[in-house]
């Protein structure tokens, strides 16, 4: 689904990522771990085209992201509250982000309602403004956004954090299920290696911008990554 | 203490984004500064002597007495929109040990320096001068001077309570509103009865215990609402209504481009700042009274070609320059999403046309100045919407400045949205209408000035898809450059 030729980024000579080859196969529940500044996203951002490569390019279902735009449709993400529209309330802003992905708003009620437990009374109906809500509920609204509209790829930048406890797991059933039964391609970031190993099924480990370990998920797996990160 | 906080202040001051700019945009702000500064204090100076020669049989005093009140009234209306609320980031003081008390006396103290406070100080202490050099009693003038500091910074207060309470407000936007209209068909004499007020003020030294002690009033009103709110949840949070989603389904008319323009609505009926520059852009309505109204500018049809646009563009121009940094909050959500940029655009551009419709229609009263002036503002809408709609939207993208949505603008120290490329953009709107009408008035005659005006508009209409394909393709070049910008810290 998503195959990364060559691809580099520098600022001002600094090199923050470089990945000669990375291929991620249809329905792949895809963890990317590493410290600050490893260049998760750095990554994420090349992948949404919100940067521009210095070598190399992403293809995302053989479209050549920063070539051409026909990836949008089928890509959807959430990184970070600036995901977000602070002066609509949350009904609003997933039935603008369905409007903008040709959904009708029956649509988008029939997926919000398989998300009621995920949101715990406190998304809907809250009559605030997103900008209002916590950083949590934040999270989850526009977590929950970014599944609109049947996307076939979801990229999602640190999901758990700020998330509570809960929430947290019923996030992981939704992306396992996402990745398992329904074959969308999941690529999550997280600095919870617990909850990234639970998750996924693939976990590239970055440091420096470079992969430094690429392994699919075994039990063995949180306790290498434990080691390489008390290294 | 105080002076660590100060030395803090200018610390946050000297290494803010908006300091750090350019050195053009400081020499802007201080010559505007200066401007009012000079204006008041010209005023202040002649004010005098021109009323003594306007209404000879007065006392300039009583004259400048009787307008006080509406002198008030505007400046409180200036400071709501314009004066920011005395904002320091307490959150690190609340866990360190320095008395609330200090911290509160210093926020609200330092108010005091404002701008706002500082200005009305160029127009009362000339004026004052002149009243003792012309023989007034030194002692009863120099008392109401201070009376009238006092007030200016009883304002200052009364504004801050009056800011947290939006009722208040509109209630006395409507007393304002109702005081001009009496006064201004004679109905019922305001300005005499506040007049007889403020005159008492001068005749009796001692009145000036009244605005100190309104000013010592509001003061501790304010003092007791911070010291009341001096916790996170109150102070920094800020309230939020109840607020219920809308669907704006009338809109759905529009087919492709209706999510947009819903949004837009939403945008600006929700956020400080574009309900600011709508507020603003409704005050350019009343331009064309400065220009109309003077014989000098009669035989400058130029000028009024001039003063025609912004009657007409005052929403055009102060919101349309600022597109797309309405979005930049979210903009890489937008640019993640599949967005045609046409349709974003083009919801702009129709947000624009109503309001320049809209603002035509509220200019009808100009036909008071004869149909000569009238039909240059009808020319000059045709104008804004098509050209200057276009020649704003393109300005828009090459000004890549992060805006916070629900924000007030500051006064004076709004460089949010202003550099020199804006300066350049700026020239074609401003002179190009000035020409494109006076040309053909100087060869031909002022019909034919006004029709190329019109025609102009008309032109650009005409090829309204081939203006948006252009500023769609800077758009897309620019699109790396206007992240980074708007992902920039503010």
């Amino acid at each position: 689904m998503i195959e990364v030729h060559n691809l580099s980024k520098s600022y001002n000579s600094t090199q923050v990522l470089n990945i000669p080859s990375l291929d991620i196969p249809k329905g792949q529940s895809f963890g990317l771990v590493g410290n600050n500044g490893a260049g998760k996203t750095t990554f994420f951002s090349l992948l949404l085209d919100l940067i521009q490569p210095t070598t190399g390019n992403i293809k995302n279902k053989q479209v050549v992201v920063n070539e051409s735009e026909d990836w949008k449709p089928f890509t959807s993400s959430f990184i970070d509250e600036s995901f977000l529209i602070g002066y609509l309330t949350a009904e609003e802003y997933f039935y603008f982000i369905g409007e903008l992905r040709g959904q009708t708003k029956a649509d988008v009620d029939t997926l919000l309602n398989g998300f009621e437990d995920f949101f715990h009374g406190e998304i809907l109906q809250q009559k605030k403004y997103l900008r209002d809500l916590s950083k949590g509920n934040q999270k989850k609204a526009g977590i929950v956004a970014s599944f609109i509209g049947n996307p076939e790829v979801v990229i999602l930048d640190e999901p758990f954090a700020n998330l509570d406890p809960t929430t947290q797991i019923r996030l992981k059933q939704i992306i396992k299920d996402l990745a398992q039964t329904k074959g969308v391609t999941v690529l999550v970031s997280s600095h919870d290696l617990i909850h990234v190993t639970e998750v996924c099924e693939r976990i590239v480990l970055l440091d420096k911008g470079e992969v430094v370990r690429d392994m699919m998920t075994s039990e063995a797996t949180l306790q290498e990554l434990e080691t390489y990160f008390a290294r | 203490m105080f002076k660590r906080f100060l030395s803090l202040e200018w610390k946050q001051f000297s290494r803010s984004s908006y300091f750090q700019k350019g050195l053009a945009i400081k020499i802007l702000l201080i010559l505007a500064a200066l401007y009012f500064i000079v204006c008041f204090g010209v005023l202040g100076v002649f004010s005098f002597f021109l009323i003594e020669d306007g209404f000879p049989n007065e006392d300039p005093l009583e004259v400048v007495n009787n307008y006080l009140v509406f002198w008030f009234l505007i400046d409180l209306g200036f400071r709501f929109f314009m004066q920011q609320l005395p904002v320091m980031n307490i959150k690190p003081y609340m866990i360190i040990p320095i008395k609330r008390e200090t911290v509160i006396h210093y926020l609200l103290g330092k108010t005091t320096l404002s701008f706002f406070n500082i200005l009305p100080l160029f127009f009362f202490l000339p004026f004052s001068i002149v009243l003792l050099a012309q023989g007034y009693n030194p002692f009863q003038v120099i008392c109401w001077f201070f009376s009238m500091v006092f007030f200016t910074i009883s304002l200052n207060y009364l504004n801050f309570l009056l800011n947290k309470n939006n009722k208040v407000f509109y209630a006395i936007v409507a007393v304002l509103g109702a005081l001009i209209l009496l006064e201004f068909y004679h109905i019922y004499p305001i300005a005499e009865y506040a007049g007889l007020f403020f005159n008492e003020i001068y005749n009796k030294w001692y009145a000036v215990s009244i605005p100190l002690l309104l000013m010592i009033l509001l003061y501790r009103r304010n003092y007791k609402f911070i010291r009341e709110g001096f916790y996170l949840d109150d102070a920094i949070r800020k309230e939020s209504k109840e607020v219920s989603s809308t669907d704006l389904g009338f809109l759905n008319r529009f087919g492709s481009i209706a999510p947009f323009l819903k949004n837009d609505v939403k945008l600006i009926i929700r956020n400080a700042r574009p309900k600011q520059v709508l507020m603003m852009s409704f005050l350019f309505l009343f331009y064309g009274l400065i220009f109309y109204t003077q014989d000098m500018y009669r035989d400058m049809p130029a000028f009024l070609a001039f003063a025609s646009i912004f009657v007409t563009g005052g929403f055009l121009l102060s919101f349309g320059q600022l597109v797309p940094s309405w979005d930049s909050e979210y903009y890489k959500m937008l640019m993640s999403q599949n967005i045609p940029y046409r349709k974003y655009l083009e919801s702009k551009w129709y947000l624009m046309v109503v309001a320049v419709v809209a603002s035509f229609i509220l200019s009808t009263p100009y036909l008071y100045f004869g149909y000569k002036i009238y039909s240059m503002i009808a020319a000059g809408a045709l104008f804004n919407i098509g050209l200057n709609s276009f020649i704003t939207l393109y300005g828009g993208v090459l000004n890549r400045v992060p805006v916070e949505l629900n924000v007030k603008a500051k006064a004076f120290s709004n460089t949010q949205g202003f550099n020199p490329t804006q300066l350049l953009i700026a020239l074609p709107k401003m002179a190009g209408p000035m020409l494109i009408f006076y040309l053909p008035y100087k060869f031909i005659n002022f019909e034919a000035g006004i029709l190329a005006l019109a025609l102009s508009g008309i032109l650009g209409l005409v090829f309204k898809n081939f203006f948006l394909n252009q500023i769609e393709k800077v758009y897309q070049k620019g699109k790396y450059k206007t992240i980074a910008a708007f992902d920039e810290k503010k």
